[in-house]
């Protein structure tokens, strides 16, 4: 940072703050982002440049829109900027709110989604339209738990059964993803990893509920059940993202995946 | 053969080549030559202008998935009918889409088949013992599976190579993939607990998965190489060897003490 030669390191963040917040008033524009890169950064040059804890994986160009929220400093809540962020919605300054504003939010935004995905409006008008907010943490989420969960009632081979459905859940969702791609579909890699991930949840549910009661009837019916919800739940998004003569072959490798969880979460002792 | 060298020539450049003279037996070099041109006319993989970086874009592998439904249902219909002209049918658009989804199907039905039967012997005994699900047959059953259709076929184009035989790795692909598809149904009526239903289940799949390779590689090599013969009886061996595999590893549940 050839910058910082002239910055004295000792000033305080917030004389750092109040000095880019008058640059800032000076040039008001809103697309500001070539701004910043001529301003001193208000930052110590120790630090790395910030990257919004709910935008884990941001392109650095976006980098420099976090420095235009600078312009109001620490007190309130979240403040959204007008650039894109991570799954098409507003980024948030995470750098000066609470953390438990953050989780809240993040919270919140996998719960909407889980929402949208699992317990869909049946008569939208587009069923194939995939979530516009979407995010990699409820997926996350829902695969560690349903590894979780079958490896805990596992009698032996604890490690291997996580290993196993980690990997297969994990690896299956990529490779459904590529599958589609490779038959002609456009979908984007990271919504669909998303999608398939919240239509994970049924399995979830189930799993826990199997934990309850071990008839091998009642697990069937709980299992069969979760499966057609999952399954019912990925349908439109998939079948809509490839041309109409070629549905089944995106359709079916989903329900592999699905009754293979299934499988495993009905045979756990 | 100056045939071959041309084929060579118009594989490399995604031309079609020269007719040749009528024989009612099909040249190899045009069928297991011909590169796949599913959306882009005979450009295979990597495109022309991607060099090295083409093998890991995954829209260049697009060609080898450009199949209808309607398309894998027919091939798969091929596969049962235990029909040899079936690489010449596939020749110019090989998918991958059917033997990677084959192959998967078959992980999982032989694991959890395998898992089911094992809990029917437990529960069937008086005796006590403890049953609890195997994850070792999933992992094992995609060893096998995967590393079957991955690595004898390849195994196969590069002897042919060797031999001066001109093949394509992707027909080859296309057509193990297929042939694993009778052992699927033949994976669900081995469930039935009589050893000697198991036997001729497993036996009549491995032989039509065998003949439906061997019928295939023969009516391709047959003209190009004197030692022909001694190829194709090594790919039916090594496949009824995977069938004996599937049936001492997988298929060894419990039998009925009765019949």
């Amino acid at each position: 940072m050839s910058g910082m030669n002239n910055i004295d390191h000792n000033t305080s963040s917030q004389s750092d703050i109040d000095e880019i917040e008058s640059l800032f008033h000076i040039s008001v524009q809103p697309a500001a982002l070539e701004v910043p890169r001529s301003v001193p950064p208000a930052r110590k040059p120790s630090s790395p440049p910030r990257i919004p804890v709910s935008a884990p994986l941001l392109p650095p160009s976006f980098v420099s829109s976090s420095n235009q929220a600078f312009s109001t400093p620490v007190q309130s809540g979240p403040t959204p900027s007008t650039g894109a962020g991570f799954g098409g919605g507003p980024q948030y300054n995470t750098l000066t709110e609470p953390v438990r504003e953050t989780l809240k939010r993040d919270l919140l935004r996998v719960a909407t989604n889980l929402k949208d995905v699992v317990l869909p409006n049946p008569y939208r008008e587009d069923p194939g339209k995939a979530l516009r907010d979407w995010d990699l943490w409820g997926p996350f989420f829902f695969i560690i738990f349903l590894a979780l969960t079958l490896s805990y009632s596992a009698t032996e081979n604890k490690s291997k059964v996580f290993a196993v459905v980690f990997a297969t859940l994990s690896a299956g969702a990529i490779v459904l993803t590529l599958n589609v791609q490779l038959l002609g579909g456009s979908i984007i890699f990271f919504q669909s990893l998303s999608v398939l991930g919240y239509c994970l949840f049924p399995l979830d549910v189930s799993a826990l509920v199997c934990q309850v009661n071990n008839t091998k009837l009642f697990r069937s019916l709980v299992v069969l059940v979760a499966l057609a919800w999952s399954s019912w739940a990925a349908y439109p998004f998939v079948s809509t993202a490839v041309p109409s003569s070629r549905k089944a072959l995106a359709v079916y490798p989903v329900l592999l995946l699905y009754i293979t969880v299934g499988f495993l979460v009905l045979a756990n002792d | 053969m100056a045939g071959a060298y041309a084929s060579l020539a118009s594989e490399a450049t995604g031309t079609v080549p020269a007719a040749v003279e009528s024989d009612h037996v099909p040249h190899f070099q045009e069928t297991f030559s011909q590169p796949g041109h599913g959306g882009q006319g005979g450009q295979g993989i990597p495109g022309p202008n991607q060099a090295w970086q083409g093998y890991f874009n995954v829209l260049s592998y697009r060609p080898y998935f450009n199949v209808d439904t309607v398309d894998v249902t027919d091939r798969i219909k091929d596969s049962l009918k235990v029909d040899v002209g079936f690489v010449e049918k596939t020749s110019q658009n090989p998918d991958m889409y059917g033997p990677f989804w084959i192959c998967s199907t078959l992980v999982f039905v032989t694991a959890s088949l395998g898992n089911l039967a094992a809990y029917l012997s437990y529960k069937s005994k008086t005796t006590g013992g403890h049953w609890h699900y195997d994850i070792n047959l999933m992992s094992s059953a995609a060893l096998v599976f995967y590393g079957y259709v991955g690595l004898v076929p390849l195994a196969l184009y590069f002897l042919l190579r060797y031999l001066g035989v001109t093949s394509g790795v992707f027909q080859l692909w296309c057509l193990y993939g297929y042939s694993l598809f009778v052992f699927i149904p033949a994976s669900f009526l081995s469930v039935v607990p009589w050893e000697i239903v198991r036997w001729l289940v497993v036996g009549a799949a491995s032989f039509m998965s065998a003949i439906f390779v061997g019928g295939n590689i023969r009516t391709q090599i047959r003209t190009a190489n004197d030692r022909w013969l001694a190829i194709v009886i090594g790919t039916v061996a090594t496949h009824l060897a995977l069938g004996l595999v599937l049936k001492f590893y997988f298929f060894t549940y419990f039998q009925h003490d009765a019949l």
